[in-house]
């Protein structure tokens, strides 16, 4: 315990000795005022809107209310051992896929999003989600997300669906 | 979700193309890419035809070109018929490639129109009597 208390004073002397007040306000204006003009560098936000839970895209993509997901009808990857983009280890995107457009709450542009099913394993059955928005009845199959996009896949199994931006719609 | 199973032919992807006065690449994103995928290569296992460097040669014989607004990915598709049109030049221009015929007239909505008003019964027979045809002039599917 002395030891310590030797420590913890010896130190607190040595930072006394070497500073003062003034340069304590210094660096505390240089850390506020460097800390608020941080967010105003250029940063390339469109880049960040590709990957998931950042400022340009809101949300938990393991959540169905998340915004990429307004016409997915599936098991979502991000909860299977996948990311919002890539299947999990062992199953294949399906080449063709079902395509909508989302809005993103962050700059209230409407994306298109293609939903790859990830096929060639069985079912992840985990975070199913089934929000349908634009979905049109099995009657109209190029408008019904209710196919099984693995049907052109090597393996016609259905593991889970990514939801990846192909672009802005307008 | 799997719930059917449905094989494709010659299907364009479902599409909530809600907002009317999306520019033709957009459409084509929204209607055409799901299947045909973003270059139009299309896919084999799905039965997708190739677009991409041979879509222009439907034009080539008679009816090839009604055919193309007539198949059903075309036809049943939500694009009114002035969108429906614009997006079928822009798939000759920019998919077709080489297969753009030089004296290439766009489609006017008009003529998508009258096309639409037709049902294709036979999409499968009426495609192989294309092919046929387009064999007949030294073209032949792309793989």
């Amino acid at each position: 315990m002395r030891f310590l208390d030797h420590m913890f004073e010896r130190s607190t002397r040595l930072v006394a000795a070497r500073t003062s007040r003034r340069s304590a306000l210094a660096r505390l204006g240089t850390l506020l005022v460097g800390g608020s003009l941080l967010p105003l560098l250029p940063i390339d936000r469109v880049a960040r809107a590709a990957e998931a839970g950042k400022s340009g895209d809101p949300g938990d993509p393991t959540a169905c209310d998340y915004w990429r997901y307004c016409a997915i009808d599936g098991y979502l990857c991000t909860c299977c051992g996948g990311t919002i983009n890539t299947c999990p280890p062992g199953a294949e995107p399906s080449a063709v896929t079902w395509v909508g457009t989302c809005r993103n709450p962050a700059d209230g542009k409407d994306y298109i999003i293609a939903y790859n099913d990830c096929c060639g394993k069985g079912a992840c059955n985990r975070c199913l989600c089934n929000r349908n928005e634009s979905d049109e009845p099995m009657y109209r199959p190029f408008a019904n997300n209710d196919i099984n996009w693995c049907l052109g896949a090597k393996h016609m199994s259905y593991n889970c669906t990514v939801a990846r931006i192909s672009g802005v719609a307008k | 979700m799997p719930r059917f199973l449905l094989a494709s032919l010659l299907a364009l992807v479902a599409a909530p193309a809600l907002a009317a006065g999306y520019t033709p690449q957009v459409n084509y994103m929204l209607n055409c890419m799901g299947c045909h995928l973003p270059d139009g290569a299309g896919s084999k296992p799905n039965d997708t035809p190739r677009m991409k460097d041979f879509v222009g040669y439907f034009l080539k014989v008679p009816g090839g070109r009604q055919y193309l607004i007539q198949v059903p990915g075309s036809s049943q598709s939500r694009l009114d018929d002035a969108d429906l049109a614009a997006l079928m030049n822009y798939i000759i221009e920019e998919i077709g490639g080489p297969s753009r015929p030089a004296d290439f007239v766009p489609y006017t909505a008009a003529e998508v129109t009258r096309y639409r008003a037709e049902k294709l019964m036979d999409v499968k027979g009426t495609r192989a009597r294309l092919i046929r045809e387009l064999q007949a002039l030294g073209i032949e599917e792309a793989p």
